[in-house]
Formats: structure tokens, C-alpha cells, sequence
């Protein structure tokens, strides 16, 4: 799909004639020629797959729940919680979730432990999101986000 | 002689404290980064290059060097220790690291890892001193066709070799990279292509945030989805954490073998450190008197592997800085880094800035200087650093990856890309798509779109200047020849035809 899209793009791009370019430098040279080869190798990849004769590695197995909430908590950061307050108070946020989620879940633990764990991953956020913003917005001079 | 006096001279000039302070932080940052597995050098790099805008030419340029040094040897501590590779760079490290350490012989495997680290990015250092010079003088006769060519070699032959089991998969991941890289205003005409709409793409993708997505973002997914490693118990072992010199003066034909093969391989565009490894312990092996130890616990294997990799490092810089087409991933950040700083790398390098290539190649001496020291000194301290949990570094890297493009250029657009590289480059690397060739794509599309609509214009629309100029026809021949031995059908005519070869071809295929 990706190929006949760079297929078609590149052939109905603009061939710039009112500029009187050669016809050989046009923009879409090209886009149509990748798009041309992806199309073959995809088929060719489909065609060797359905025949077996495909030797990549075998996939690994991981866990998908933890996959999940590392991408909710990381679009959630980047794209929810960024810009919508002070850098510093979104980042010790993020860094306090996610690192309290995965410790968490890392073992049993009763209410004095889980208490210790609650204040200490707290205090992890707290030092690392301030030193991050001080480093990024005294030492390097950004206007953080 | 000439080359070793202008080495000499750069060194000198970078013998201030400040240059050490920055090599010493550097280098310790670049260890930190490729032990921890998740943290790879190119990943290191690109973060760093965004930290480094502030400072001088010299010394960010300094700093990045070290953190590629730095991240490539680091990568071996987590192989022989956790039997996973901090970087792709040491897979083949952990082979035989992994089965010394569990024979109680971490300390040493760990120090005869810093020698082959130390000795082989040497011997890079050496071939990139004498062969940098001729290769720009070369590289001053290459024309729109060549540089074309060039940029289609690179493409093909890294897809070649990282693709793994499926050459087309490499294929797939180099065009993929192209057709990210021709979002924009082109080069010629300033015609902008493929923008979808959003004014933030006509100046195109960044190198620096799709590489950070693709390779930090990437990289959390992956550490936090796979399962946690276990990490050996080291520490009743009481093996020397220094090598033995007469384990190196028995290697001392591996050394210089895996170093060469290392930077010729680092020479090829696109084909990183982890090719360099393995290419180094397959010749180590089939030359070996002891091959029935390889994969059991060899010393020969383990150093074979580490100097081969290191010596990448210099190696895939010999084209970065002549022919400005990486030699691997990490190299292709650096030249970007180069860019924001103001050097131009190419074929012109050695007649705008000579003494560059020979600062560049003091700088890599002093990381190894200080990987030595610190990989001797410091190997108890970083048996302690593996075991910082993933689930506190995780977040601090994945705030570094958002911040570090946004730094740059200030756009929220940037950590727009990084994300949408990020979620890409995982799925792409769970399918087995490699990303080097992916990586040199963006790199290189530029370079071969505007070299084939330029040299087409020059021709007047001709296409044989691309086949009868002797330097294009060389490369012409050798990406045809490339592409068809990638078939599986001509490999099998080939083993055919050719009975000596049989037996290879059957080896190599499941």
C-alpha cells in the first residue's frame, strides 16, 4: 500500500512546467522509483512468506501488559500532561507513576513496606524531575515545554 | 610519517584539563550507558548530541566521541555478566563471556574485553589515520552519478547485511527510510513533497528526533516489555581484574585480524559494531586451534568479538568523515552533530579543515585511554551499576528522549516525531525489520535524489554516464552482483556450479 501511495504521489506530483525544469530533475523522479521498488520487494516478501522460505528469527516473548502501560504512560506524559503545566510537576508525575506502577508489581509487600516504597519512589521523582528541568532550563537555556 | 606527526600534534593540543575532564566524564557516562541493556551507544549519542549544543565545537564533538567509545565497550559487562548485550554491539561478546562468568571468571573475561576494546578501536585508529587522507583525495573525483551510486550502495548492502535471515526485509527498512527522507522541501527545485498538509513538515524529519524515537523511545518499550535478566553473583569470585599479557601476546594474531575485519567493516556503509563482532568471531573461530571452546567459554572468542566490534568505531568514521555516508548508526548521529556544529564532512574535508581527521582520531585515543583505565579500575563498581532496576532508569530516559529533540529546535512537532519513530522502530524491530538500514535511508535519501535528478539533467536526460564513468560502473557492478547473490535461487545455482562452495551455502542456510 505504502508503495502504490509513493507510486501514485510521486507520478501526479507537480512537474513544475511553468518553471521550465528539465523534465528529468522533476520532484517525483524519485518517490515513483521507491515506490516502484517497495512495491516489488513487498510482494516478494509476501510471495517468500506464504512459501516458507522466509529466515528471519523467530519473534520473542514478552509481556504485553507491561508494554501497554509503558505506552500509555509515556503518549500520556508526552502528549497529555506536557504543556498542560509546569514541566518540572508533569515530569516528577510520569516518573512517580510509572516507576511506583512497575515496582509495585514487582512483589507482595504489606503496608509498612508499601509505604516506604510509596515515599521513596516519591522522593525519586522529586529529585530527578527538579534536576532535569534545572539542568535543561538554567544550564542549557530552553524554554522547557 | 607525516599522518603520525599530525596524530601527535592533535593529541597535544587536546592535553588541557578541560579536554580531560570532558573525556573522563564522557567516557564513564558512555560505559554507564552501554552496560545498561536497553541503552544503546546510538541511543547515548543522540541524547548527548542534544546536551552538547552548548558547548565548543571541539569539545562536543570530544564528548560524543567518548560516549560512542565509551557505549560500545560498556555493552560487554551486561553480556558476560546478565547474558544480555547492553548494545547489539556485544551479542556475540556474550557467547563466551556469559559461560566464563558463570565459571567464575568474570573479572578476568571483563578485563580481557577492556584489552580487546582498547587494543582494537587502536587498531582502527591506525587504518583510519592512513586511510581517511586517500579516500577524500579519492572521494574529490565522484560527481552526481558516483554520489549516487554511493548512496544506493550504502542502502543495499547495509540492508544486505543486517536484514538477518531476509534480505528484503533490509531491503524493505533502507527504502523506508528513503521515502521518510523525501517528506519536505526538496534540495533542487524546493518543491515541497509529501507534507500531508501540516506546514511543520515542509523543512522534512529531523535526523535527531527520529533517531532518538527510534532508538530511545524504541528502546524503553523494548527493556520494559521483555523479561527481567538475571544477574550472576560475582562477587566470591576473587579472578584478577586485570588480563593476563600472556592471554594477549597468545591473541596477539586475533587482535590484529579482528581489528582490521572490525574496520573494514566499520567502512561499509550502514554496518554497525555488531557485524563487526561477528564477522571477527567467525574468522577467530575458523582459524582457531581450539574451536571445540567457542560458545563454551573461550578467551580467544570473547576478545576476538570485543576487539572487533570496537574497531568499528573508528572504521565506520572513515566514511562519516570523507564521504559524509555513516559507517553505522551511531556514526550517522555524529554526522548530524557535525552539521549543528558547523563541520561539513565530505570528500572537501581534508582541503577546508586537514587537521580534522587527525583531531578526530586523538580524540578517539584518549577514549581509549580512559576505557582502559576506567574498564581496569572500575570493574566492581560496574558489576554495582547493572543492578539499578530498570523500572527507575526507564522513566528517566523516556523524560530525556522528549526533552532532548525539544531542546534543539524548541518545536513540540519534534517530540511529536520522536514518538511516532519510537512506536514504529518497535514494531518494525519485533518484526525483524533492522534499523540500521532504516537509520541510513533518512541519511542518504537526500544525497540520492538530488545526485540522480542532477546527474540526469547534466546527461540531458542520458543514463549511460551512471554505467560508463570506471568509479560508477564499480559500483553499479557491485550492487547488482549484491542484489543477485541476495536471491536464495542464485545462491543455490552458485553452490551448484560451485562444489567448493556447496558445503558453505548449505551451512549457512537452515
Amino acid at each position: 500500500m505504502l508503495g502504490i501511495s509513493m507510486l501514485v504521489g510521486g507520478y501526479t506530483m507537480d512537474r513544475l512546467e511553468i518553471r521550465q525544469i528539465h523534465p528529468a530533475s522533476i520532484p517525483g523522479l524519485v518517490p515513483m522509483g521507491l515506490g516502484v521498488a517497495m512495491i516489488i520487494c513487498s510482494t516478494l516478501l509476501i510471495v517468500s512468506a506464504g512459501s516458507g522460505t522466509d529466515q528471519s528469527a523467530p519473534a520473542e516473548r514478552g509481556s504485553f501488559k507491561n508494554l501497554f502501560v509503558s505506552i500509555i504512560l509515556c503518549i500520556g506524559y508526552a502528549a497529555g500532561l506536557l504543556g498542560k503545566m509546569p514541566f518540572a510537576l508533569a515530569t516528577g508525575i510520569f516518573i512517580f507513576v510509572f516507576s511506583l506502577y512497575f515496582s509495585w508489581t514487582d512483589g507482595e509487600r504489606n503496608s509498612r513496606s508499601t509505604l516506604i516504597l510509596v515515599a521513596l519512589m516519591a522522593l525519586f521523582a522529586a529529585v530527578f524531575s527538579g534536576a532535569i528541568s534545572l539542568l535543561f532550563q538554567y544550564g542549557f537555556l530552553v524554554r522547557l515545554p | 610519517m607525516q599522518a603520525l606527526q599530525s596524530l601527535a600534534d592533535a593529541l597535544l593540543g587536546l592535553m588541557t584539563p578541560m579536554s580531560l575532564f570532558h573525556v573522563a566524564w564522557a567516557t564513564l557516562l558512555g560505559i554507564f550507558v552501554g552496560s545498561l541493556p536497553g541503552l544503546t551507544a546510538t541511543m547515548g549519542v543522540a541524547l548527548l548530541t542534544t546536551l552538547t549544543y552548548t558547548l565548543d565545537r571541539d569539545a562536543a564533538i570530544l564528548v560524543l566521541i567518548c560516549m560512542y567509545v565509551g557505549a560500545i565497550y560498556g555493552g560487554s559487562r551486561s553480556a558476560i555478566l546478565l547474558n544480555i548485550p547492553g548494545t547489539p554491539a556485544s551479542a556475540a561478546t556474550s557467547l563466551d563471556g556469559y559461560p566464563l562468568a558463570q565459571k567464575g571468571q568474570a573479572a578476568n573475561a571483563m578485563a580481557l574485553a577492556t584489552a580487546g576494546s582498547a587494543l582494537g578501536t587502536l587498531v582502527g585508529i591506525v587504518l583510519l589515520v592512513m586511510l581517511a587522507p586517500p579516500l577524500a583525495e579519492i572521494a574529490l573525483d565522484f560527481g552526481s552519478f558516483e554520489f549516487f551510486w554511493l548512496a544506493l550502495f550504502g542502502i543495499v548492502i547495509s540492508g544486505q547485511l543486517t536484514g538477518g535471515g531476509s534480505v528484503l526485509k533490509g531491503y524493505i527498512a533502507g527504502l523506508l527510510g528513503l521515502m521518510v527522507a523525501m517528506i519536505g522541501s526538496e534540495g533542487i527545485h524546493a518543491h515541497v513533497r509529501f507534507n500531508l498538509g501540516l506546514s511543520d513538515l515542509n523543512g522534512g524529519i529531523a535526523l535527531i528526533p527520529a533517531m532518538v524515537g527510534a532508538f530511545g523511545f524504541a528502546e524503553v518499550l523494548t527493556v520494559m516489555w521483555r523479561p527481567k535478566g538475571e544477574m550472576l553473583d560475582s562477587s566470591s569470585e576473587s579472578t584478577s581484574a586485570l588480563p593476563r599479557l600472556i592471554d594477549l601476546w597468545r591473541y596477539k594474531f586475533t587482535i590484529i585480524r579482528s581489528g582490521i575485519i572490525g574496520t573494514i567493516v566499520g567502512i561499509i556503509p550502514g554496518v554497525g559494531e555488531d557485524i563487526g563482532a561477528w564477522s571477527s568471531y567467525a574468522a577467530a573461530r575458523k582459524l582457531s586451534k581450539e574451536p571445540e571452546l567457542y560458545g563454551k567459554g573461550s578467551t580467544e572468542g570473547l576478545t576476538a568479538a570485543e576487539t572487533g566490534n570496537s574497531a568499528v568505531v573508528p572504521g565506520a568514521l572513515i566514511p562519516a568523515l570523507t564521504l559524509a555516508v555513516p559507517g553505522s548508526a551511531p556514526a550517522a548521529v555524529l554526522i548530524a552533530a557535525l552539521f549543528i556544529h558547523g563541520i561539513r564532512p565530505g570528500p572537501m574535508i581534508m582541503i577546508e579543515q586537514p587537521d580534522f581527521i587527525y583531531n578526530i582520531a586523538a580524540m578517539l585515543v584518549l577514549a581509549t585511554v580512559a576505557i582502559a583505565v576506567f574498564g581496569l579500575s572500575l570493574t566492581r563498581v560496574f558489576i554495582k551499576i547493572l543492578k539499578v532496576p530498570r523500572e527507575l532508569l526507564m522513566p528517566i530516559v523516556f523524560t530525556l528522549c522528549v526533552i532532548g529533540p525539544y531542546a534543539l529546535t524548541q518545536r513540540v512537532f519534534d517530540i511529536w516525531v520522536m514518538l511516532f519513530f519510537g512506536l514504529a522502530g518497535f514494531v518494525l524491530r519485533r518484526m525483524n525489520y533492522p534499523m540500521a538500514p532504516l537509520v541510513l535511508g533518512i541519511i542518504l535519501g537526500t544525497l540520492l535524489d538530488k545526485s540522480l535528478r542532477r546527474g540526469l539533467t547534466l546527461s540531458n536526460g542520458d543514463l549511460s554516464p551512471f554505467f560508463t564513468r570506471p568509479i560508477s560502473a564499480t559500483f553499479a557492478l557491485i550492487i547488482g552482483v549484491s542484489i543477485l547473490l541476495g536471491i536464495p535461487a542464485v545462491r543455490r545455482t552458485l553452490a551448484r556450479l560451485l562444489p567448493g562452495r556447496r558445503e558453505t551455502v548449505a551451512q549457512d542456510e537452515p
